[in-house]
């Protein structure tokens, strides 16, 4: 094992993983920089999702290793993973997955709860986070009365209400439409440059890698193009985005 | 022939399930021939025929509730992507649901009548044949006709309910899909739906009124004896008077189980709640209607049989007469099993359906044990809630029938 760089907040190597006998990543290798917002693209059954899985410690690639903070989480246990999931990272997921029973500000508060967070404190943060979000009038309904937009903003809050390190958005945007869309991924990358909040995004449309700093292509479960060196990805992901403007 | 296909490859779960199922409807079947059975052996006591075969009504509505469970429960007959797009949607699943059950309830008939002829005598194929000719009044010859009316019964009750409550509700344009999502038990059809505790109200006032309608008549003057309905183990037999009073106490918890259930939830959730009461008291909050109307089930037949204990307990110590026969026995045991293995096959019904909550909760790393410890505290809220209620309606009905 090779201690990653430094200025890594999040560092894989070699990733490998496959569902039951199909290849879904061969060999990945990824490096994501502290505070940036890395927009992970690539066509759909490229490997964005289990990327962001193995790299999340959902899933265990094999063989491959994952460094958070310079420490490894491919040899984690199963329950030190979740606690790091639940401490440290936030996951925004394509359909908004909210619990049907609770009402909005429960959903984004229940991270906090599940850490043990007061009450007040916890409901204090996630309205707070609810309003930043412009759904502050959905803290009291319950998902089921609330528009897919407004459902997929209290996702993000109750991922970013938790002040995690890492968010993992996987296609965050799907289900929505154009306008939507844009809005809700403006909100989700200013909220998280405010907030120092290192985001890795999987998606499928360019107009989201616009707002990224840096751009990673998947094909077919391995780097797209040629491997870039991590000072050279930067323009990578500028001409991506000056092309699809 | 397609459920044929979808049974052989179902998990074990479900067999097991489609067979108590089976075996259930088996059970009815057997008591209802031993009324026919007994009837045309004794033409004269039409009025005690006609009891014995009323009396098969409860363990054939149990038998019924939880052919409707295990169908609603079934993954054969959810509605799956695949299959609407080739046009097996709803509307025919809940066809192949009724065919399902109507297919296991008359195996259970065929066996119930293979094993009653057999311990009759009528067909010898085993040493135990005529072991029971005495109990099942082998003498007298069986009318076919009659018998297999009988036993289409259940087959065509459960399949008709199946039919009936898993038949799609009416498409909403533009409706939630997430609110969709949450089954087929849900109302979707009304626009407001109507709360799970609308019903607490109504059994209150239908509890009070039975054990009212008991006391009054416990008090009152004895009945004419030709209007006495024979009970079980009792040789004079108890008025009507007494009997629809516990009758109505029954459908009283019945009616007031989901909205009991989904106090119990706000209690639990009450205050300033941490993740695990909140999950477990909005999760019962949600869960009232389907959780609720076994479980108010399960306790009014609880009731029912803690009332009974009370009345015959002594007589069990006895070695006097028996005040069960096994025919009473094998319609006590096939109404609580049933009514027991409903209301497990809602809660299981309940738990798949958050599955996809459970799951979303998992990638937030909420951790499995929180998730037990809701389910824990969730059925403890219930059972200390529930318990002591059961106990004490029990106490209540029998009172008066202990005098």
């Amino acid at each position: 094992m090779v201690a990653p760089p430094d200025n890594d907040v999040l560092w894989a190597r070699g990733l490998h993983y496959s569902y039951s006998g199909s290849p879904a990543l061969t060999g990945v290798s990824i490096g994501v920089r502290e505070g940036e917002i890395l927009a992970v693209t690539g066509p759909r059954g490229s490997g964005k999702t289990t990327l962001l899985k193995c790299l999340s410690g959902q899933l265990l690639a094999d063989p491959g290793e994952v460094w958070f903070n310079s420490a490894p989480v491919h040899t984690l246990s199963r329950g030190a993973r979740e606690r790091l999931r639940r401490e440290r990272f936030g996951w925004i997921d394509s359909r908004p997955h909210l619990v049907p029973e609770l009402t909005g500000w429960e959903n984004a508060a229940l991270p906090l709860l599940v850490r043990g967070t007061i009450h007040r404190e916890a409901k204090r943060t996630a309205t707070e986070w609810l309003e930043r979000l412009d759904v502050g009038d959905c803290a009291r309904k319950r998902p089921g009365a609330l528009t897919q937009a407004q459902r997929q903003r209290v996702a993000i809050a109750r991922a970013l209400a938790a002040d995690p390190t890492v968010v993992f958005a996987d296609e965050p945007t799907a289900p929505l439409h154009q306008a939507d869309r844009a809005q809700v991924l403006r909100t989700l990358t200013t909220a998280a440059r405010s907030h120092q909040i290192t985001v890795v995004l999987a998606t499928l449309d360019e107009e989201s890698t616009a707002l990224a700093d840096r751009t990673v292509t998947l094909v077919d479960g391995r780097r797209g193009g040629a491997i870039p060196a991590p000072d050279a990805s930067e323009g990578e992901g500028r001409a991506a985005c000056s092309v699809s403007a | 022939m397609l459920s044929l296909r979808l049974a052989r490859g179902a998990h074990p779960l479900v067999l097991l399930r489609r067979l108590l199922v089976a075996l259930a409807a088996a059970g009815v079947g057997f008591l209802l021939l031993c009324s026919l059975g007994y009837a045309v052996a004794h033409p004269k006591a039409t009025q005690e025929s006609l009891v014995r075969l009323l009396w098969c009504a409860a363990p054939l509505a149990a038998v019924v509730q939880f052919a409707l469970a295990v169908a609603r429960n079934d993954p054969a007959t959810r509605p799956r992507d695949g299959l609407d797009a080739i046009g097996l949607g709803p509307v025919r699943l809940s066809v192949l649901a009724a065919t399902s059950t109507a297919i296991a309830c008359t195996l259970g008939s065929a066996a119930a009548l293979l094993v009653y002829l057999e311990l009759r005598g009528n067909l010898g194929l085993t040493p135990l044949s005529g072991a029971a000719s005495g109990l099942l009044d082998g003498r007298a010859a069986l009318p076919w006709g009659a018998a297999l009316t009988l036993l289409g019964l259940l087959p065509a009750l459960s399949a008709g309910a199946c039919a009936i409550a898993l038949r799609p509700r009416k498409e909403r344009a533009g409706g939630a899909p997430e609110a969709t999502a949450d089954g087929e038990a849900a109302p979707t059809t009304a626009r407001a739906p109507r709360p799970s505790y609308a019903g607490l109200p109504w059994g209150v006032a239908i509890i009070a009124c039975g054990l009212a309608l008991e006391a009054y008549v416990g008090h009152g003057p004895a009945p004419a004896p030709n209007s006495l309905l024979a009970l079980p183990g009792q040789e004079g037999g108890a008025s009507p008077g007494l009997l629809g009073g516990w009758l109505l106490a029954s459908l009283g918890l019945v009616l007031a189980g989901p909205g009991l259930t989904h106090w119990c939830g706000v209690l639990l959730s009450s205050g300033r709640p941490g993740a695990t009461r909140l999950l477990a008291g909005r999760m019962l909050q949600d869960a009232a209607t389907r959780i609720g109307r076994p479980l108010g089930v399960l306790c009014a037949v609880a009731s029912g049989a803690l009332a009974a204990v009370e009345l015959y307990g002594a007589a069990w110590e006895r070695s006097g007469p028996r005040p069960f026969g096994p025919l009473t026995g094998l319609g006590a045991a096939v109404v609580m099993a049933c009514v027991t293995a409903t209301a497990i096959t809602a809660a299981l019904d309940a738990r798949q359906l958050r599955s996809d909550t459970a799951s979303a909760l998992h990638r937030l790393g909420v951790p499995a044990s929180l998730l037990r410890g809701a389910a824990a505290v969730r059925s403890l809220v219930l059972l200390a809630v529930l318990a002591p209620l059961t106990w004490v309606i029990a106490e209540l009905t029998a009172l008066p029938l202990m005098r």
